[in-house]
Formats: C-alpha cells, structure tokens, sequence
C-alpha cells in the first residue's frame, strides 16, 4: 500500500510549473472570508477571473479531455494541483461550482457528442458558473419525486415549477434540473434532465434566509434562493441522456453528491482549532494543557483522521477506476456526523467563545462560530444522513442479495 | 498512491484463508477457546511449517523477513477466525521485543526457535496493579550469587501457558521503583522451578496469572546483556507490533460484519427479510462504519512504519480507534443477530470475547488516546 503520491520527475517538474504559474496568476488581493456568505462581489470576480485562468490551461477541470476544456491530466498530477492550491487555501475550482462539478461528469457521461461540444467547454474553461437545481418544497430526500414540469412545445420545453434550496452569491450563467417530462410513466421513468440558461424569461430568483449557506466539500456557496418557473421555454436540444432518462443522468451526479469521488483534503477547522487550543492560553495556563480540553482535541483528531482516510481511499477507488459500492455515501454519512459531533466538541473545549464571531471575543476571526451553524446546515446537502445509511444498506446488500451498483462517474 | 494489496499479499491473504478455512472450522476454533493454550500441538506445527510463526522475523535469523504490512495482512485473515493461540504474542510480539533488545547471540539463539516453533514467547509484563505503564512494573529481581531470584506476580498475561519461555519485566534495582525507566527484561524458562501459571476465569481466553517464586534465573538471561534498558525495548517492540494486532481486530470486526449481513437476508421475521428494517440496517452500517475506521488507521500506520516516516501519532491513533471500533462492532453484531447470537456454537460471541479480551492489550484505547497527544507535540 501507498498512501502517498509517489512524484515522477516529470511530475515534479509539473509542480515547478504550477507553483510558479499560480505566483503569477493568481489576483492580488484575493482574501476568503472565514463566513462565505461575506464573499464581496469583487472578490467573487476575483475567483471567477483564476478560475478562467486555470480554464485555459485545462487545469480547472483536469482530469476531463482537452477537447472538451480539460487538461487530459491524470489523477497524480491532479494531486499537485491541488496541493500547490491548498498553500494559498484554494481548491478546484476556486469558487463554488457545484453545479459545474456535477453537472458537467453527468454531461460527460449521458450527453451526445453534440451536447458535451456546447456545453463541456464553457463549464471546465471557467466561462460558465454553474447551478444545480434538484430539491423541490415536496421533493427532498425523495428527489425523484419531484414535481416541476417540462411539455415539450416543438423545439423547446416549457417549464414550471419551484426548486429550493438553489446556487450561491452573485450568480451564475447555466442551470441544470431534474423536471417530470411524462407524468404517466412510472417513477423513475418520467424524468428529464435539462440545461437551462441563467436569466430566462419567466424565471424568477429569490434568496433564502438560511442559519448559513453549507456545501458538500469545496467552496461554500454563501447564499442559496428559491427559483420559480413560471412558463419558461428552454431549447430541446438542452435536454441531456433522453426522454424521461433523467434519473439515469441524475445516479452520476448523485454518485458525486453522495461522496463518491472521495476527497484528499483535511478539515481546516479542526486543524486550526488544535492550534488554537496549543496557543491560547486561560487563566495564565495553556488550553492544551487542560486534560479535559486535551482529550476533547484527540476526540476532534481522531474523527478528522477517519473521515480524511475516508475520503483517501474513496478518491483512490474513484480515480483509480476500481469498483465502488458504498465507500461514497459512507464518506459522506461519516463527514457529516462527525462535523456535528466535532463541533460540540470544540463548544465544550472553548466555551461559550465558539459561539460568537465578535471581533474581541470570537476566536479565529469568527471560524469556530460558523463552524457551529456549518455543521447544522451540513447535515442536509448531498442527502440527509439518513439518505446516505439508506444507499449504503442497498449496496452492501443488507437484506437483500441483489447489491445496488454504484452510479457511472465515467 | 496505491491503497491495494501488493500480488504476494493477495497470494497470502488467499493462503491463508484457505488454510485457516480448512484448519480451523468453527468448531475447532470453539473447542480451543475453552483451552489454556488456545492451540492443538498438531496445530501449531502446521502453523510453523507454513513460516508464519516467523513472518516478522529476518533472514538472517530464518524468518520470513517479511514486512510489516505483509505481517498485517495474515493477522487479518488469522483475526477472521477469530484463531486463538500464541502466533501474535510469539511471533510477532516476543519475536520484535527479542530483535530490538536482545544481542546479536541471543537473536541468534531465539529467533530461529520461534520462527520454528520450538520456542513460544509471552510477555508478562503487566501486575496486579495493571496498566500498560512503566511505573506499574514493580516485580524485583534481587541479584545473588550470580542470578537473579525473581519473586511476584505477573497479571493478565496472554498465552502464558502456551509458552516455553517468559520475557518477564523487573526491576533489578529497587531505588528505580515507580520511576519510568530501570526496567530489565528477563528471558525466564516457563518451566522453571517456582513458575506457576494459572489461567484465569471468566470471560477471557487465554490470559494467565503468573506466580515466581523464589525463581532463579541466571544473568545471561537479561535481554540485551546489560539491565534497565528494558521499557525503551519494550516501546520499541509495541510500536510494530501494535499495528499487527490491530488487523487481527480488524480481520475480526470483517468477520462480525460478514456474518451480520449474512444474517439480515436469511433471517425472515414480520414476513421478510430483518435487513429489510432501517433499524437492522442502522446496526450493520454501524459495524462497517467503526469496521473501516479500524481498517485504514491501521493500514496507514502500517505503510508508515513499512517506509520508515514517523508513525508514533498513526500507531496510537490505530490502536485507539481498532479497539474501541471492535467493541462497537461486536455489540452491533449482537443487535442484529439477537438470541441467535448468544448461542456459543453460532461463533459470534468468539468475535466479542476477543473485543474485550484485547481491549487492553498493549494499553486500553485511552492510554493510547493520551500518548496519541504527546506524539503531537501538544
């Protein structure tokens, strides 16, 4: 077993490149407010403009081919990326692209060649921000239940309904759905799954007031909205996979969404909690000092370290093409479920402190505050912990002998 | 970055699991719980014979010279079982405490013997004051005329009485009492006159009380030739071996979880399957849950150690979560397999009296957690 990239000289080179390219490239002044939902819009535009930077150089989506805006790059120079990124505190992409992630596997795999030629390019060169749209007021953990409406009218689809819990701050370019295309096919069968532009006539966006705007892993998205459509005529051609096969598109971003492609980075919090802990001091001794307080740091420890081993082996699995079953949703069950559980550890650890940001009593400029909304509103993106076990049971084959498959990433 | 198994170790892991398949049936492996050695002679000999006894253990001193990982990988399938006996406190334990303490001639001499299987190693360590700490090593060996007299008692020691020789920690200066270093290794013959061991009853297997009394034992038997270095050999040896008894845990916690999904598809109640419940499934998603966790801070820990980086922090992060993972598996295992689970020709509660009879073996996972701390830096 390795459990490290071992780096080829080529490779190394390859971080040469990266590190010197990303010195040049990446915009002065950018800084990351420690609640995404501070994100300025000059700083959001910031983000935006690497992001197209990295695009160029197929370095924002990597592992895609270059024909369709990728970098044909493998899993190992990914890696370098990445690390190289996390010096400056950034991953890929740089900003909250949900919705390009997911969106753009699932084009990737169910598109025809003509949809992946328009769509593809725009998405992993950066020119495309990207939101998916999939929870419905009537239609959450039971997301194939979903209610909104496209009748096909000649060369369009005209589209209704409302989908929730949507996006992030200051916008996007390109949507994506899941809508009902024939209400008397069976569920499962009656979907579609369309591409809808940013700004359409009859759409109308309004923001949420959320206790804080969560994410699945990457960039937070900072803000989410509700989106009405009110009678709102999409192209035909944006329907991706087929009539009523939208579920079938839907399994590889769920994949996704359900922690399938793994993860290689550590959770920030707790890492910077632990120092916190080492350099604070209390009544003239050294939190980490405190036994109590110690043992609550290697309760933090420790669960960071599963759900980072977690995401190692789901990312190997993932990106080494072996067969998957449940290691996805358990990543993310595990991740959620502890954040809740870490965070209560860390408001006993620091006290009543964690649970403010004010500027002369908030540790860490705050962090620790968010960190105790994040890990509330974390438990619901990606489906619920309880959606996760749910998926998990049906793999591993619980009762059952027929074992559900993991969905295509590829 | 490779998290698969190399081909020789799926060669040996697919050995293994046919020996012990062919071997060690259940029954077998329930026959031999109730028994002070947890081992049949025959048994042993086969085991031997396949080099396992010896798979830690370098060339040069004819073993395996295999790695730690590779080491790992059989623990894993042995844990499956759950196969009883001295092969990790012989083979793996007293075979690393023997190869960092001892001199050349000592390795020389044991070595060879324990890969064979002629000789069987236990540590006995821990006292009635237990605790896998050197302050809690009290028992005095008074230097006369010579030798060494041993008088005390060794407590929860495992595979005492599977074994031909102890290595026994003493204190052979009494000003060191209590402190955390003057600790001396004694090879001690288990036959020797004033030795008595007695297993102990109750709910573990293979764990003994060991009584020297006026036990003599000569000088050349101190590990290494020269006294008090004894813990620091000790720490050294655990380091390795911990992580090797980790996949035991693990190969154990595969086995609960196997057997419960088994279960969940054949047990039919309310007119179907027990698994088709979310309650039932909860307990199985439980298991593989606390049986992942075990699985990859201890193959982490193993690759560290394998490609000499730092592994103290991953060691005690293992053993921390292997032991209180294998617990939770276990009872998990009971929830969903009920009165079934309890019947002893089922095989289950084997898996669940290792989870405890583990526990502490090589210091309980709070132990750990705190060493896990110090190795921080913290």
């Amino acid at each position: 077993m390795d459990f490290e990239v071992t780096y080829t000289l080529e490779q190394e080179a390859f971080r040469t490149e990266v590190r010197a390219w990303l010195a040049a490239n990446i915009p002065e002044g950018l800084e990351q407010p420690v609640d995404p939902g501070d994100l300025s819009l000059a700083q959001y535009q910031k983000l935006r403009e690497l992001g197209r930077r990295l695009g160029v150089k197929g370095w924002l989506y990597p592992t895609y081919p270059k024909e369709y805006g990728g970098g044909d790059l493998s899993v190992d120079f990914v890696m370098i990326l990445e690390e190289e990124l996390d010096r400056y505190g950034l991953h890929l992409p740089p900003y909250y692209d949900s919705g390009g992630r997911l969106g753009g596997a699932s084009i990737f795999v169910w598109g025809t060649e003509e949809q992946k030629q328009q769509f593809l390019p725009p998405i992993f060169r950066g020119e495309w921000r990207t939101w998916q749209l999939l929870s419905e007021p009537n239609a959450g953990s039971d997301l194939a239940g979903v209610q909104t409406r496209a009748v096909r009218d000649g060369d369009s689809y005209i589209v209704n309904g409302q989908k929730i819990y949507v996006g992030s701050l200051h916008g996007c370019e390109m949507m994506w759905t899941i809508v009902v295309t024939d209400p008397d096919k069976p569920r499962h069968e009656n979907l579609g799954w369309l591409m809808i532009p940013y700004g359409l006539p009859g759409t109308e966006v309004r923001p949420m007031e959320l206790l804080t705007a969560g994410g699945e892993g990457g960039a937070s998205p900072g803000l989410k909205h509700t989106i009405f459509f009110d009678n709102v005529r999409v192209p035909a051609f944006n329907l991706v996979g087929g009539e009523n096969n939208g579920w079938r598109v839907a399994t590889t971003h769920l994949e996704l969404e359900h922690g399938g492609g793994g993860v290689v980075r550590r959770n920030r919090v707790v890492d910077q909690f632990l120092e916190y802990c080492i350099t604070t001091k209390r009544n003239g001794e050294t939190l980490s000092k405190d036994p109590d307080v110690r043992d609550d740091m290697v309760e933090a420890y420790i669960k960071s370290e599963i759900v980072r081993l977690f995401g190692l082996r789901t990312y190997w699995l993932s990106h080494a093409h072996k067969p998957r079953s449940y290691e996805g949703p358990q990543l993310s069950y595990c991740r959620k479920t502890y954040a809740l559980e870490i965070a209560e550890t860390i408001l006993r650890a620091v006290g009543p402190y964690a649970m403010t940001n004010d500027p002369d009593w908030g540790p860490l400029n705050g962090l620790l505050e968010h960190y105790q909304r994040s890990a509330v509103v974390g438990l619901h993106p990606g489906g619920t912990t309880d959606i996760q076990k749910v998926i998990m049971a049906r793999r591993i084959g619980i009762g059952r002998t027929t074992k559900e498959q993991a969905g295509r990433l590829r | 970055m490779d998290l698969g198994l190399t081909e020789a170790q799926e060669l040996l892991k697919t050995t293994a699991a046919n020996f012990i398949q062919q071997e060690y049936p259940k029954e077998t492996i329930i026959a031999l719980e109730s028994t002070p050695t947890g081992v049949t002679p025959e048994l042993f000999r086969k085991v031997a014979e396949l080099g396992w006894l010896g798979i830690i253990i370098p060339e040069v001193y004819s073993g395996e010279g295999r790695s730690c990982t590779d080491a790992a990988v059989l623990f894993e399938e042995l844990g499956r079982g759950p196969v009883p006996g001295p092969y990790f406190s012989s083979g793996v334990l007293g075979a690393l405490t023997v190869l960092h303490g001892g001199t050349e001639e000592q390795k020389h001499a044991i070595l060879p013997q324990v890969a064979s299987g002629e000789r069987v190693l236990s540590l006995a360590v821990t006292e009635p004051h237990h605790g896998w700490r050197p302050e809690t090593v009290q028992m005095r060996a008074s230097l006369q005329g010579g030798a060494y007299t041993l008088n005390g008692t060794k407590l929860f020691v495992h595979d005492a009485q599977a074994a031909t020789h102890l290595i026994c920690a003493v204190r052979t200066s009494p000003s060191s009492n209590g402190s955390t270093s003057g600790i001396t290794l004694l090879i001690v013959d288990a036959k020797a006159p004033g030795v008595t061991v007695r297993t102990l009853p109750g709910w573990m297997a293979q764990v003994d009380e060991v009584r020297f009394t006026n036990v003599l034992v000569a000088t050349t038997a101190v590990l290494g030739g020269t006294e008090g270095q004894g813990w620091e050999t000790l720490e050294a040896a655990a380091l390795q071996a911990i992580p090797i008894l980790c996949a035991y845990q693990v190969g154990s916690c595969q086995a609960v979880f196997d057997m419960a999904v088994a279960y969940s598809r054949t047990r039919v109640q309310f007119g179907q399957s027990i698994g088709r419940f979310q309650r039932v499934q909860d307990h199985i998603i439980n298991i593989v849950n606390n049986l992942d966790a075990a699985r990859w801070t201890t193959y982490e820990a193993l690759w560290k150690l394998d490609t000499g980086r730092p592994a103290a922090a991953s060691v005690r992060l293992a053993k921390a979560v292997t032991s209180e993972a294998y617990l939770k598996v276990c009872d998990s295992g009971h929830e969903v397999h009920a009165g079934v689970g309890v019947i002893r020709e089922y095989g289950l509660t084997l898996h669940t009296q290792r989870s405890r009879t583990l526990y502490h073996l090589l210091g309980e996972p709070r132990y750990h957690r705190r060493r896990l701390a110090d190795a921080l830096g913290w």
